[in-house]
């Protein structure tokens, strides 16, 4: 009951006109830059992280959170109707969703079913997040230092190993972010490290045009071939609210995988490294085994119900260890935290305790978004085509411009501009070389408490090498370090 | 413009230079341990950890036979980025970028005057509406700084 005060307290502090305003804003953002074959939740958290500056920090990550949740919306927009998911956690909704919109010719249903269990996923995993972050938040003050970095590592090596095709490159991109998140000051000692004589470098690699640069910048370079390929002719159909309404017999098959994918998505999202793409792509393999009406890829119903819930859920369920431990489960989910570091805030078993009203503003900003997105997404139904046949050449010089002023606005220097061209040079030579890119985000935001972590478990055991391994008193981190080399095996 | 395997070894041999060079200046310069964990303690161990991954990749890249291609459109668009930001210092961030927009668009894309000016347009309101006027960013006028002030 106290955390339904605590939602309650939140949801004073979000009834603010500048609050919902920036809902609204990042919804509507989110939406568009999620539709939008190509850019996906990752590049667009990235690219709108610079038009925050202007809010407060309960503000400024209101509007960031609607922009990741509208996001997952937006993904679906692009898999049902041109069969190009926006993102990686829409490949399953267009396994069933175009079919669904261009060979059975329902594509206003399938719009609004994706809508409606993105909207379910999402509602079961704010619930969730509700009555569990705060139970995290307690487990997490009981841990030290050495629980903590077995924590971390889990994160680390979780993600390296499941985004990419090959283990070894995850973690070698993963030390690569955590090399180059130790330029700078020591954490401890103060010390300047790193830094080779430049004293640009002194202030560390700054996070914002870096993000932009590894993940927008990348993102550009990549259009520049995306726009020449075919497949993204105008479809013919005609979309309108009317003619999308879905029939009982459609929501009586929506509703049970939505719910089931829901549970499932949330579980999911709350494993470090997991994230939205693996829930939706587990959410469908469950619906698979299930009973369905039409055979699961041939354009059912459950089908989109299924990957679409699960993966609205786990990104609402990804907030869980971002707020309470501030372990991001994702890419954008570092953007997210970064995003937070920035503003000063510091995502983590003492978040709920000393910031009450930023935390359960935002968990209520969540219901808000998941509310205000179905209602945008539904009203932008008939003007869904326009939206996402604009042509990807346009799309380079608008994107490539955000890249450059948004990264100068971040430190009101060049040096910005050349860290983000850096970077993205970086990133993009790394993906031509089989390299992900995501755990690098993960690991550069991380590397900072990591390393404090690590060192202070280091100096408590007197140098005991094998402290994090075989604690004497405290059973926590063998176990974490088990479960995560178990984790990584399999 | 096709580099068969040559790419991978070079990123490979690229990654473990980094992590040589953080090995080398943290041993030398910052560390690793007196009575306790120095700064260099743990870019150390993971740099050390880098190195070993690196050279397992690149002994592995020697059996990979998949080519990476770098596409020519690719590294012209790498290329006229850097450009912007080379003619930034001269005539100002603003006026390079749309400089860029003009001429991505005209002379690469083959696009007609009347899409280049609306394209033009919505960067410019995006950078000067967003970010000048409502977020108070002074954007560099590379020479022109010298005359305005």
């Amino acid at each position: 009951m106290e955390n339904i005060a605590l939602l309650l307290n939140g949801f004073s502090v979000l009834f603010t006109l500048e609050h919902i305003a920036a809902a609204f804003l990042g919804a509507v953002l989110g939406l568009v830059v999620g539709a939008m074959p190509g850019i996906g939740s990752l590049a667009g958290c990235a690219l709108l992280l610079p038009l925050t500056y202007k809010f407060d920090p309960t503000t400024a990550i209101i509007m960031l959170g609607a922009v990741y949740y509208a996001n997952m919306y937006g993904g679906a927009f692009s898999a049902i109707l041109l069969n190009i998911p926006g993102d990686s956690p829409a490949v399953c909704t267009a396994l069933d969703g175009y079919p669904l919109a261009a060979k059975r010719g329902r594509p206003g249903q399938a719009l609004l079913t994706a809508n409606f269990a993105s909207f379910i996923g999402g509602s079961i995993g704010i619930i969730i997040l509700t009555f569990t972050g705060p139970a995290l938040a307690d487990l997490g003050l009981r841990f030290g230092p050495s629980e903590m970095t077995a924590l971390l590592l889990i994160a680390m090596t979780s993600i390296s190993w499941l985004v990419g095709e090959n283990p070894v490159k995850g973690m070698l991109v993963t030390i690569l972010g955590m090399l180059l998140a130790v330029i700078g000051m020591d954490t401890l000692s103060g010390t300047p490290r790193y830094e080779f004589g430049n004293l640009h470098l002194l202030g560390g690699i700054p996070f914002t045009p870096f993000i932009i640069g590894a993940v927008g910048f990348s993102q550009v370079i990549k259009l520049v071939m995306e726009r020449t390929k075919k497949g993204t002719e105008a479809p013919q159909m005609r979309l309108s609210i009317r003619g999308s309404l879905l029939s009982l017999h459609d929501l009586r098959r929506l509703i049970p995988p939505a719910l089931r994918s829901g549970f499932l998505g949330t579980f999911v999202g709350v494993l470090p490294g997991s994230g939205a793409t693996t829930g939706a792509f587990m959410g469908y393999a469950v619906q698979k085994k299930m009973k369905n009406e039409d055979e699961l890829g041939s354009g059912a119903i459950e089908g989109i119900a299924a990957s679409e819930a699960a993966n609205n859920a786990a990104a609402a369920g990804a907030f869980a260890p971002l707020l309470a431990l501030g372990i991001p489960g994702s890419g954008t989910g570092a953007v997210l935290l970064g995003g937070l570091l920035m503003w000063g805030l510091n995502p983590g078993p003492l978040l709920f305790s000393s910031e009450p009203d930023f935390t359960w503003g935002l968990i209520a900003s969540l219901f808000l978004s998941n509310m205000l997105t179905l209602a945008i997404a539904v009203a932008v139904i008939p003007f869904l085509l326009k939206i996402l046949l604009v042509p990807v050449k346009y799309l380079i010089p608008l994107i490539t411009t955000v890249c450059i002023v948004g990264s100068y606005s971040s430190s009101y220097s060049m040096y910005a501009v050349i860290v983000m061209f850096a970077s993205g040079l970086l990133a993009y030579l790394l993906d031509k070389n089989g390299y992900p890119t995501a755990p690098m985000l993960l690991s550069f935001v991380l590397t900072p408490l990591l390393e404090s972590n690590m060192r202070k478990a280091f100096i408590i055991s007197g140098g005991e090498p094998f402290y994090l391994f075989y604690p004497s008193h405290k059973p926590c981190p063998d176990a974490c370090l088990i479960f995560s080399y178990q984790f990584s095996i399999h | 413009m096709k580099h068969p395997l040559c790419s991978r070894r070079i990123t490979a041999c690229l990654l473990s230079g980094i992590a040589l060079l953080f090995l080398c200046t943290g041993l030398i310069y910052h560390g690793f341990w007196d009575e306790g964990p120095l700064p260099g303690f743990f870019p150390i161990i993971m740099s050390a950890l880098m190195l070993i991954l690196s050279l397992a990749v690149l002994f592995r890249s020697y059996k990979d036979e998949k080519p990476v291609v770098y596409e020519r459109d690719e590294l012209l668009f790498i290329a006229c980025t850097l450009g912007i930001i080379v003619l930034s210092l001269i005539v100002g961030l603003l006026p390079a970028t749309a400089l860029f927009i003009v001429l991505w668009l005209r002379f690469f894309e083959k696009s007609g005057w009347k899409e280049i000016m609306i394209v033009c347009a919505c960067a410019m309101a995006l950078a000067i509406g967003v970010f000048s006027i409502w977020l108070d960013v002074d954007f560099p006028l590379g020479l022109f700084d010298y005359f305005a002030y």
